[in-house]
């Protein structure tokens, strides 16, 4: 329903337009070329300017850089319903060998919420490359030092954890975290990161769970205190910070992102672009955007990144459904 | 002074001539995306954001920057001219810029809009550079006690509003609330008035309906007064206007307006999430708490687009300082500047402005040249603007609809948003027609959900006890000054009426 | 008309309400404030409200007089009507050529007469449109079902 077109650059169109001449001409004779041989469509799902759009203009950016795929790359936005629209426009496209998407959160969360035609296990697999992960921090003032003398308070009374949103890694992460660990927590839930952070830096609530990204320069100045972070590894700036995993609480659930194909596309498209993401994540270009937007990294190709997506999903579902959000 | 280091420091990286370009090219893309209904500054900024990648930070983050204060400065225009806000910010703006317009006084009107706009964003950005690490304790005050008190004092100043039509009004403000329920429930998650959609998963936005109500529903209500048959005299007396430039009395009757305004902008718009909205409306109805002329209000009284004009460009300053001092966005678009920061791998916090000097001052520099130079923009394109207006409206309507349609669709692209905003139109129309009051639906709209969180965050973390209301110092302050607000300052000025009319009338 | 329009806002918060009472939840299993909290006290104010007004216009209907001094209602029909065709011509022949249809039409009805103008205008103002959304700004006009190359 929704479209946002995004030329590429000036004079796109006509680049496109020709390019789409000489692939017609070459239509005529049969397809005995190897994939791809065509323009490829890349479908954002969500406005110009988040985190899921900079994402695919860094990864067009480096596979033009290093001409990763012979033809045009044509991105467009196709935001609207937190998603549905976007990976929707996808799903239409089933069988397509040139129809590719960039994951984030929504993926999961969006059809748990929401009447879409498709659902994740639909589309074909091509890698995970990253992860988002939370830290879970406290006022710089607090009493609590380490992730042990919290749970340790919390035992005895549920302390409120903040986070941004109920259908959301935000909550299910403390969730399942406080359940390990043998504690109850009151989650309150923000709508934005903003109202979030006063909230924990006026005292209001005992902790937060945040983005590294979005917190990291509020612990250098030691305004607030990591005490436990959810993914593998703890980005170096938060310092000496342990995992949830490390600690023997591991919850298992985070934020893919990752890159899917049209539901169905034919197994060369899958091995091309399994190679090609290969050599993306080498590229210096994508360890400076791992790495300043504090992303863990974490790469499965394939059928791999598709048993994560179940398991993320199922995850997710229980929880939700005991909090009572889904139905 | 060190701040004055500094700043100078900021002016020499400022002022290099790639700089000064990029700032100009900002000004002047958020004054035309301002202009055009729907695009306020974060959809501008948001658009545009991808085609700064591969910028150098400094100069592109001026240029962010120059289009958001960029679009607050064009966003009034078609308040005044159209009766339509291009976002919740300018609201205010059309209670007396648009019967303004239709008095003749388009032209002063937007001449004062951009005075008002340019003190206000002048202002701003001088309490940003003396004041920014104390005010950046304001901010770090307000959890969400202090949102719900906040909200309440927004809706006491809406029914303020209101006045003698308050049944009407309030029914307008409801179905704002109601307007503003749909959506996934914050805390359990679970959808409301949904229907399974994924389009209305995120809630009901605020800008087709304000484009809706006001633009369309003001159009469709100036054909029902028969403005296409008569030229353009009957939507803006244009013939009537004598004065392009405001008058003596324009200029001294608002010089503390803009004052009162500016500071009050500034620290409302420090506080995350309340911003550049709260903050106009209060300034609109502390100016008519304080006026002599309390009546003349929403009949086209200066003062009354001047008061929320200088608020909202103060407060769009007063924005930069949780998002440079504690990495805090306080609105979509600030959130837009921050991705924009995160990009470059910069990190707004409390060591940001001493780890990054030339660029945090740099960029406040920026501001100061920015000011100025939208300042001069504007002075020039009025009368282009006022040209406007000439266009006989049986010409104009058609061509606002289309722009108000396209503007709509473009922000999201989404038709679901053109629909409503189409729907809001109609609604409009009968309620413009029937004495409803359709700008109590629109901050009903914002007020309501920054409500219901707020209070239910509130009773979570208090365990439903009230109590802590009166615990926490941030939520005292903001209690007294509603009362001062709202009760001492309109007593000690009725005391003042009453003490000046008495000797006129014994001397008469 | 006023009653009408009164009688259909009672009846959307009649709908309203009923949702809120049948599907939202007042308080949570813990007993706080639930998703149907809000909800319900907006719905139920919000009927008691229409009624009222209702009621107290019903009573005044009778001494009121016809307030259209210059009301020209066919006039708003007809824009109404306009713009209803343009979100279809939208919906099926996308941004531009939807524009141009939309601006003969509505021009030929209000404008009669300047057929030049009217032409030039419509062709005008989406080029216009299209330059400054499309080529400037990026973004983007409405797609429509018909494939054209607008």
């Amino acid at each position: 329903m929704i479209r946002h077109t995004i030329r590429h650059a000036a004079g796109f169109r006509a680049r496109a337009l020709a390019f789409a001449c000489v692939a017609g001409l070459l239509g005529t004779v049969p397809a005995l070329a190897d994939y791809p041989d065509k323009k490829l469509n890349w479908t954002i799902a969500f406005g110009p300017g988040g985190g899921n759009d900079i994402m695919a203009r860094t990864m067009v950016e480096i596979i033009n850089k290093y001409k990763l795929y012979p033809g045009d790359i044509e991105l467009q936005n196709r935001a609207g319903g937190s998603g549905a629209v976007g990976w929707g426009h996808l799903y239409s496209k089933s069988g397509s060998d040139y129809d590719i998407s960039t994951t984030s959160g929504s993926f999961i969360t969006t059809p748990l919420q929401a009447n879409t035609p498709w659902k994740p296990a639909d589309f074909t697999p091509v890698a995970l490359l990253a992860t988002d992960d939370l830290a879970l921090v406290v006022h710089g003032k607090s009493k609590w030092n380490t992730i042990e003398e919290f749970i340790a308070d919390a035992k005895k009374k549920p302390p409120t954890i903040a986070g941004t949103g109920t259908v959301n890694v935000d909550f299910i992460v403390p969730k399942i975290f406080s359940e390990k660990a043998g504690f109850d927590i009151k989650y309150i839930s923000f709508n934005a990161m903003g109202d979030m952070t006063t909230a924990l830096l006026s005292n209001a609530v005992d902790a937060m769970v945040s983005n590294p990204g979005e917190i990291v320069g509020m612990v250098e100045s030691k305004d607030m205190k990591a005490l436990v972070y959810s993914g593998e590894k703890t980005p170096e700036a938060l310092g000496p910070v342990p995992t949830m995993k490390e600690k023997g609480y591991d919850v298992g659930v985070s934020m893919p992102r990752g890159v899917i194909l049209a539901p169905g596309a034919s197994q060369e498209a899958k091995d091309f672009w399994i190679k090609t993401f290969q050599k993306i994540v080498e590229t210096p270009e994508w360890q400076k955007y791992i790495e300043s937007n504090f992303l863990t990294e974490n790469i499965k190709y394939g059928d791999d990144f598709a048993s994560f997506l179940e398991t993320t999903q199922d995850g997710f579902e229980k929880v939700l459904r005991e909090q009572g959000a889904i139905k | 002074m060190d701040i004055f280091a500094d700043l100078w420091m900021g002016l020499a990286v400022a002022v290099s001539p790639i700089n000064i370009l990029y700032l100009l090219v900002g000004a002047m893309v958020g004054m035309v995306v301002g202009v055009i209904p729907g695009f306020g500054p974060s959809a501008g900024l948001a658009i545009l954001l991808p085609v700064t990648m591969g910028m150098d930070p400094t100069g592109a983050i001026m240029m962010l920057a120059a289009i958001y204060y960029g679009a607050m400065y064009g966003g009034t225009i078609t308040s005044i001219l159209l009766n339509t806000p291009g976002e919740s910010a300018t609201v205010a703006s059309t209670f007396d810029g648009y019967p303004l317009a239709k008095k003749g006084r388009a032209g002063p009107a937007l001449v004062m809009q951009a005075v008002a706009s340019f003190a206000g964003g002048t202002i701003g950005v001088m309490l940003l550079t003396v004041l920014a690490p104390a005010f950046a304790q304001v901010a770090r005050n307000f959890g969400p006690p202090e949102y719900f008190l906040l909200a309440m004092l927004g809706m006491i100043t809406l029914l303020v509003m209101l006045g003698h039509n308050w049944k009407l009004g309030l029914i307008s403000a409801l179905i704002g609330f109601a307007l503003g329920t749909v959506g996934v429930d914050l805390e359990t998650g679970q959808s409301r008035y949904t229907f399974g959609s994924a389009e209305l998963i995120g809630g009901i936005e605020f800008i087709p309906i304000a484009i809706g109500l006001f633009g369309l529903g003001e159009l469709f209500y100036s054909f029902y007064e028969g403005a296409h048959k008569t030229g353009a005299d009957r939507l803006i007396r244009y013939s009537e206007e004598k004065h392009f430039w405001p008058s003596l009395h324009d200029w001294v009757s608002t010089r503390f307006t803009m004052i009162r305004g500016s500071l009050l902008g500034f620290v409302v718009g420090v506080i995350p999430g309340a911003g550049a909205t709260i903050a106009s409306l209060m300034a609109y109805s502390l100016e008519r708490s304080v006026s002599k002329r309390p009546e003349n209000f929403g009949k086209g009284e200066m003062a009354g687009l001047v008061a929320p004009e200088a608020a909202n460009n103060a407060a769009s300053s007063g924005a930069m300082i949780p998002l440079l001092t504690l990495g805090i966005p306080g609105s979509g678009s600030t959130a837009v500047l921050l991705a924009a920061f995160l990009m470059w791998g910069l990190r707004p916090g409390p060591l940001f402005m001493e780890q990054n000097a030339p660029l945090a001052w740099g960029f406040i520099a920026s501001m100061y040249l920015g000011n100025m130079a939208l300042l001069v923009i504007n002075i020039f394109a009025i009368p282009l603007f006022v040209q406007i207006i000439r266009i006989p409206y049986r010409i104009l309507a058609p061509i606002v609809v289309v722009i108000c349609t396209i503007g709509t669709f473009s922000v999201a692209s989404s038709n679901i948003e053109m629909y409503l905003m189409f729907a809001a139109g109609v609604v409009g129309f009968f309620m413009r027609l029937y004495g409803y009051s359709p700008a109590a639906l629109l901050l009903a709209l914002v007020l309501g959900p920054m409500a219901e969180e707020a209070l239910r965050q509130t009773l979570m973390i208090s365990q439903g006890s009230a109590t802590i209301f009166f615990e926490r110092p941030g939520s005292n302050w903001i209690m007294v000054t509603t009362v001062v607000l709202l009760v001492v300052l309109p007593l000690l000025q009725r005391f003042g009426r009453t003490a000046r009319a008495d000797p006129a009338s014994a001397g008469a | 008309m006023r009653i009408v329009f009164l009688a259909l806002l009672l009846t959307a918060s009649l709908l309203y309400s009923y949702y809120a009472y049948d599907t939202l939840s007042f308080l949570t299993t813990t007993g706080r404030l639930g998703p149907g909290f809000f909800p319900r006290i907006i719905g139920t104010l919000l009927v008691v409200l229409c009624l009222a007004a209702l009621i107290s216009d019903r009573r005044s209907a009778a001494d009121e007089g016809d307030i259209g001094v210059a009301a020209d209602a066919w006039s708003v029909a007809a824009m109404v009507l306009a713009s209803i065709g343009y979100l279809v011509a939208l919906r099926l022949v996308g941004g531009v050529v939807g524009t141009v249809i939309f601006l003969l039409v509505i021009l030929s009805i209000f404008n009669r007469g300047r057929y030049f103008l009217n032409a030039t205008l419509s062709v005008a103002v989406p080029a216009c449109l299209y330059l400054l959304f499309v080529v400037t700004l990026n973004a983007d006009m409405p797609e429509g079902l018909l494939p054209l190359p607008f």
